[in-house]
């Protein structure tokens, strides 16, 4: 399947501008370039579809005892509900840590080229950052005012 | 087998349609949600994949910013759940019929 | 690199933050003054920023930022937009149970996102200011928490609006992955060879298709009528008035400036796109009982009106956008300012429950009345002017299209129909039958200021339209759609590979 006017196997660099002009083949007709996109959208619902139909008919197909019927079948026997219920304390903690948490994300690559972006724009660099933690640290006086982090109350 | 390009599309292809599936047939909010961070996962994955074999790390940094608004999203979103949760006693999309004419 | 070019998005922020942080160390009744204390604080910052301090040409941050006439004609939208709704918050108060200050700051979030979109030159800064506009938007609709419709309408936008941004994000992958940039210039720059390549086209529909969700368009709708229903009416007002405006200028960014050829060859497709729409809110709007999702299926509609000037595909197309929604700006907020006026005596947003508002208030009846009349296009109100020039923007391209005239004839029908609907309301207002509560209603000082501008904004502009259809067509006029080259002095000097 050809998806681009430039290879792809290559993974060096193509800069726009020397791949677009340079390897711009014309194809026979319109319509013949949207076959690998229909093909795609074939094979991808095709394959969503199948899995669910088939999942469901092999489960009414099998075998069922009961040792086959619960949830780990050559594990420890499981106890009491499935679903029982946490304290909503926990999942506001759990919602908080992934916020929290998740902002790392942008922290890694700061890290990464700090000593990098300090030659070329050092107010970018430090003030950036600064100013992004400074939104978080906002957030988390705002979440210890209003009481999230108390265990008791 | 050499991996390429087309096997990465094809793998975030399926995993969005396999999202898109969930979102349209299953009845359970939570279950919908999952199937939405799918969604936006397999996007990010086609996005790392182009990023590799363009040579450009634009990218990779666009996919930091999805999963950090995919965090705040989930955070709202499971907040209005549990919220709903609380005041109907379920979570099925079939009981959210206070809005029709 | 020039941070002074986001300095107004700056002050936002550090506003929403402060309106946050105040709110810790303040008594609940002084809550109120906040939201004054707010709204004096972007009427500030919106006086610098139609001002001459202000940024006024630039581009900057690799090219993603751009600062133009566009983006600060629709910046100073935003900003008047949510001073008024900040006001018709306060007016609310009494319905929102807990956490005002925190739907004022919400508000001002919601702004900073709409600001950001209204430069962004970026798929990128284009998708993290729609976000940060619609996750803003999931809290302020289900602000209610103890009343259903609100909890609901926020479960049914947030899960549509995920599908939404899921279907964006993979758009956005595949036009990185066929054009190697997400910049705007960059692609505009290659939209020639870019338009025969499959996945840029199939990542370009995927993106459309997520901005349609924002504006509300056909086949996107779905979410509208429930959402307005649902909504505490301040929040609805700004999602009708900044949620739709943000939408348009990401869309006149993106298919006038990134890439016109491709929209031209497309215009078939946002033809059928306008129409559907138009008929499919005229038409669902007619047997609606409850006022606010009428309002929603009238914002379809006025989605649909509002597409014309995209498909017309030129400068006075794009011109009669801006008119067009600097008109809905006032009437959208004049009837949603008395509706949240309204919450207060009458339990139901029942049309039917609006019978007696002739007597009990002529004031706010005087009010609905009128913007619901500019709503349907009747002279001499603004919404009449507006669409005027959005039909007159097609017509003009309209010779040798015959499909252009056929959409110019479902628009007049759309507009007959809606005249039915609003004329409902209208006479349920005045002629509403019998009613056991004739008790007068009394308007506070503040919703009588908001309202009173509202109205002479409607009839100002619609008597009067020159001097700010003037202002819109400098906003348009740094675009050169039908070159799909930047044409501001500013963009001219720098070389659209030079961030690369």
């Amino acid at each position: 399947m050809v998806f681009f006017k430039y290879s792809l196997q290559d993974p060096k660099l193509h800069l726009p501008q020397a791949g677009y002009e340079a390897k711009v083949k014309k194809m026979d007709s319109q319509l013949n370039q949207y076959l690998p996109v229909l093909m795609l959208l074939l094979v991808t619902s095709g394959f969503a579809v199948s899995t669910l139909i088939i999942s469901v008919a092999a489960g009414k197909l099998g075998r069922r005892t009961k040792t086959k019927d619960i949830p780990y079948e050559c594990g420890m026997l499981p106890e009491g509900e499935g679903n029982s219920r946490m304290s909503v304390k926990f999942y506001l903690v759990a919602l908080l840590f992934v916020l929290f948490d998740i902002e790392v994300v942008f922290m890694y690559p700061w890290a990464v080229t700090y000593k990098k972006l300090l030659e070329t724009d050092a107010t970018l660099a430090l003030g950036g950052m600064l100013s992004f933690m400074f939104i978080l640290l906002v957030g988390y006086v705002y979440a210890l005012k209003k009481r999230a982090f108390d265990w008791k109350s | 087998m050499n991996v390429g390009l087309q096997h990465y599309l094809i793998v975030s292809g399926l995993l969005f349609s396999i999202g898109l599936l969930g979102v349209v047939i299953r009845r359970n909010l939570i279950v919908i949600f999952m199937s939405l961070e799918l969604m936006l996962n397999a996007a990010n994955l086609s996005l790392v994949a182009f990023s590799r074999y363009n040579s450009n790390l634009d990218g990779q940094v666009m996919v930091f910013f999805t999963i950090t608004v995919a965090a705040a999203e989930v955070a709202v979103g499971l907040a209005l759940i549990v919220a709903l949760y609380r005041k109907r006693q379920t979570a099925h999309v079939e009981d959210l019929t206070t809005l029709k004419f | 690199m020039n941070y002074s070019l986001i300095i107004v998005e700056i002050t936002a922020v550090l506003i929403g933050l402060g309106v946050l942080m105040t709110d810790l160390w303040i008594s609940p009744a002084a809550r109120k003054g906040l939201g004054y204390a707010a709204a004096v604080a972007v009427g500030c910052l919106l006086a610098f920023a139609t001002g001459s301090l202000a940024p006024q040409h630039g581009l900057g941050f690799r090219d993603s930022f751009v600062v133009d006439d566009l983006a600060r004609f629709f910046k100073a939208f935003f900003l008047f937009g949510a001073i008024v709704v900040i006001l018709m918050t306060v007016e609310f108060s009494s319905r929102i149970a807990s956490g005002l200050s925190e739907f004022f700051a919400l508000v001002i979030f919601a702004l900073v996102g709409m600001l950001f979109a209204a430069s962004a030159n970026d798929l990128v800064l284009l998708f993290v200011s729609l976000e940060l506009i619609t996750v803003t938007f999931y809290i302020l609709t289900s602000f209610q928490r103890n009343r259903l419709a609100s909890l609901e309408a926020g479960v049914k936008y947030l899960i549509l609006g995920a599908v939404a941004s899921a279907f964006m994000v993979f758009g956005i992958a595949l036009i990185f992955g066929s054009a190697n940039s997400t910049n705007f210039r960059v692609i505009a720059a290659h939209q020639t060879e870019l338009a025969t390549s499959p996945v840029f086209l199939l990542g370009l529909l995927l993106v459309l298709a997520g901005l349609g969700f924002k504006i509300a368009a056909f086949p996107f709708q779905a979410w509208a009528p429930d959402v307005y229903q649902g909504s505490p009416a301040p929040a609805t007002a700004f999602l009708a008035v900044g949620s739709k405006a943000a939408g348009f200028v990401l869309l006149i960014r993106l298919l006038t400036q990134a890439v016109p050829q491709i929209t031209a060859e497309w215009s078939r497709l946002l033809v059928v796109m306008s129409a559907a729409t138009i008929i499919y809110g005229s038409l669902c709007a007619i047997p609606q009982r409850n006022l606010k999702r009428l309002m929603g299926y009238s914002s379809i509609a006025n989605a649909g009106y509002l597409l014309l000037g995209i498909v017309a595909m030129s400068r006075s197309g794009s011109t009669a956008i801006l008119f067009y929604l600097g008109g809905y700006f006032f009437t959208v907020l004049a009837a949603f300012t008395a509706m949240s006026a309204l919450a207060e005596h009458i339990e139901t947003d029942e049309i039917a429950g609006l019978a007696g508002l002739g007597r009990r208030s002529p004031f706010l009846a005087a009010t609905l009345t009128l913007s619901l009349v500019s709503l349907a296009g009747i002279p001499p109100m603004v919404g009449f002017f507006g669409k005027v020039l959005l039909l007159r923007s097609v017509f003009e391209s309209a010779p040798g299209r015959p499909d252009l005239y056929l959409l110019l004839g479902i628009a007049v029908i759309g507009v007959v129909i809606s005249l039915y609907y609003y004329f409902g309301v209208i006479r349920s207002i005045y002629w509403g039958g019998s009613t056991p509560n004739l008790a007068p209603i009394r308007t506070s000082l503040g919703t009588k200021v908001a309202l009173g501008t509202c109205i002479a904004g409607m009839v100002f502009l619609g008597i009067a339209p020159n001097g700010y259809l003037r202002i819109a067509e400098t906003a348009i006029g740094g675009i050169d759609s039908a070159a799909g080259r930047l044409k501001s002095p500013a963009l001219k000097k720098v070389s659209a590979h030079e961030a690369h």
